[in-house]
């Protein structure tokens, strides 16, 4: 029998809370945390085909963390240790207790310490004075900064990486902790999601991209709309997404309260094109049925889908087609739904956000609403998609997760039950 | 000052780069995608070319109708038109090139 992983801690940063109880609530409100961006300081926001963003609000990192973690992180850092702090907590999970080689921190980020990047950048052409760079900046700007922050925060000593696959690194991660500890390297992993690059670079880069929504500039909270007929492109989000994951028996052996079962993961590659995916969808349905045997899941216990689901035209059609090619009549039983209809698209992030209300679903049995699904697009409609939050006991849940690289992963779900 | 006759042989100038290939050989009855195999990623590159050539901002509702050499040089024109600064854009056409999966 192999180990056996578990979910036993939760803690989040994102655009509708922060803190698992208030993310939580908010979304079963089916309540929206795309705004408009005024401005990016001095630079307007004429020139952006796009305008809207769903941004961490009133985020003081103070307020959660001491000077010496904070101040020398950028922002998904510090997004990353106020997530993990919650999540240790809500595991109650005391590190005096571990065995610190034996604790790891894998964390999925897409893009990294872009605040103070861009920041650099600029000034070092506007002022022409390389050795006015910020001695800090190479620490920040390292894709691991957050992973080594956490671990520095927390003594652990395990096991510390940083995966780096665009929108599905977090997904990634979560499959790569359930890695680390299925091979024994480590009893507990802190699995960490995170990005804040709503940045005038990163944000004008996807812009230019024309991934972004730009049709509802006026009405930003309706923008997200996954699978709906009259989406246009994702709204950018950012964010931070922590889950403790443990052996079951070292959560047994402490007594945890355990979330669910992290039991199955698949990681493939499209080799197809470098933003666009494969349309016939037959790749993300492999990737699923994948990660469904890895978990020992048959498709017909899947009673709940947490989609990637970004609401670009191609996306969610091919998603919604993979669905359709791998659970055949079954599609339309199996409840869907988007998280980034609510927060919009978190890119590295996501996939621990969504892993997260995946998790909360399983516990609860609600799932929370897809918002803005008013019209469905025949083009990629499945009957379990809801404006409502849906209850339902859920034997098997699939998180998807897809990035940029022709990138594709799926992670499973499942009550525990030993 | 673009005049009407230039605007065609300069986006097929474009083409011709940016596809590698004689520019005598692209008409303006060539589908981007169907006959010079442009997928979705390269429409936007080549919008984005154009965008520069003529000093203009497509938004992304124009890009739908945007698919034959011949349509790019149409909306061009439309677009570079004195008194007609707007866009042309058809209310509530979909933008067929979000094909990206993000």
């Amino acid at each position: 029998m192999p180990v056996r992983a578990v979910i036993t801690g939760l803690g989040i940063v994102s655009p509708i809370g922060i803190g698992v109880s208030e993310f939580w609530k908010s979304a079963l409100a089916g309540q929206s945390g795309i705004s408009a961006i005024e401005s990016f300081g001095t630079l307007p926001m004429e020139g952006y085909r796009c305008k809207i963003a769903g941004r961490v609000r009133a985020f003081a990192p103070e307020q959660y963390l001491p000077p010496q973690q904070s101040d020398r992180v950028d922002r998904y850092a510090q997004f990353a240790l106020v997530a993990v702090k919650e999540a240790l907590a809500d595991a109650d999970l005391s590190m005096a207790k571990e065995r610190p080689h034996r604790v790891g921190v894998i964390v999925g980020a897409g893009m990294g310490g872009m605040v103070m990047g861009e920041r650099e950048v600029t000034q070092l052409y506007e002022q022409q004075k390389p050795h006015r760079v910020h001695p800090n900046f190479i620490p920040v700007i390292t894709l691991n900064s957050a992973s080594g922050i956490v671990a520095m925060a927390y003594g652990a000593k395990g096991p510390n990486l940083t995966i780096s696959t665009a929108c599905s690194s977090s997904a990634h991660a979560l499959g790569q902790a359930l890695q680390c500890i299925r091979t024994g390297q480590a009893d507990v992993v802190i699995t960490v999601g995170a990005d804040a690059s709503i940045t005038p670079l990163v944000f004008a880069g996807f812009c230019s991209l024309r991934a972004l929504s730009s049709k509802y500039n006026d009405a930003p909270e309706r923008a997200a709309r996954p699978f709906d007929r009259d989406r246009d492109g994702f709204v950018m989000g950012e964010g931070a997404g922590a889950l403790i994951v443990e052996s079951a028996a070292h959560a047994k052996k402490r007594k945890a309260n355990i979330y669910a079962e992290l039991a199955g993961y698949a990681a493939t590659s499209e080799a197809y094109h470098m933003v666009i995916p494969r349309e016939d969808g037959v790749e993300v349905a492999t990737t699923m049925k994948l990660a469904l045997e890895s978990a020992g899941v048959a498709p017909g216990q899947v009673d709940y889908i947490n989609a990637h689901a970004t609401s670009t035209n191609i996306g969610d059609e091919v998603e919604a087609k993979a669905i359709r090619h791998l659970f055949k009549k079954r599609a339309d039983a199996i409840a869907v739904n988007a998280t980034k209809s609510l927060v919009g698209h978190t890119l590295g992030a996501a996939g621990a956000i969504g892993a997260i209300a995946s998790a909360l679903a399983i516990q609860t049995g609600q799932i929370h609403p897809t918002a803005n699904y008013e019209t469905p697009d025949p083009a990629c409609r499945l009957g379990g998609i809801s404006r409502s939050t849906q209850e339902r006991k859920i034997r098997a849940a699939l998180l998807n997760a897809f990035g940029f690289g022709s990138n594709n992963a799926a992670v499973v779900l499942r009550p525990w039950s030993a | 000052m673009t005049t009407d006759r230039e605007i065609a042989p300069r986006i097929i100038q474009a083409l011709a780069e940016y596809l590698k290939r004689d520019a005598a050989t692209i008409k303006e009855s060539h589908h981007l995608r169907d006959d010079l195999g442009l997928d979705s990623m390269a429409v936007i590159e080549l919008l984005y070319k154009i965008e520069e050539a003529f000093d203009l901002q497509i938004p992304d509702q124009d890009l739908a109708g945007l698919t034959t050499v011949g349509s790019v040089a149409a909306y061009v024109k439309t677009r570079l038109a004195p008194a007609k600064a707007a866009p042309a854009a058809k209310p509530g056409a979909t933008a067929q090139s979000k094909r990206k999966k993000a």
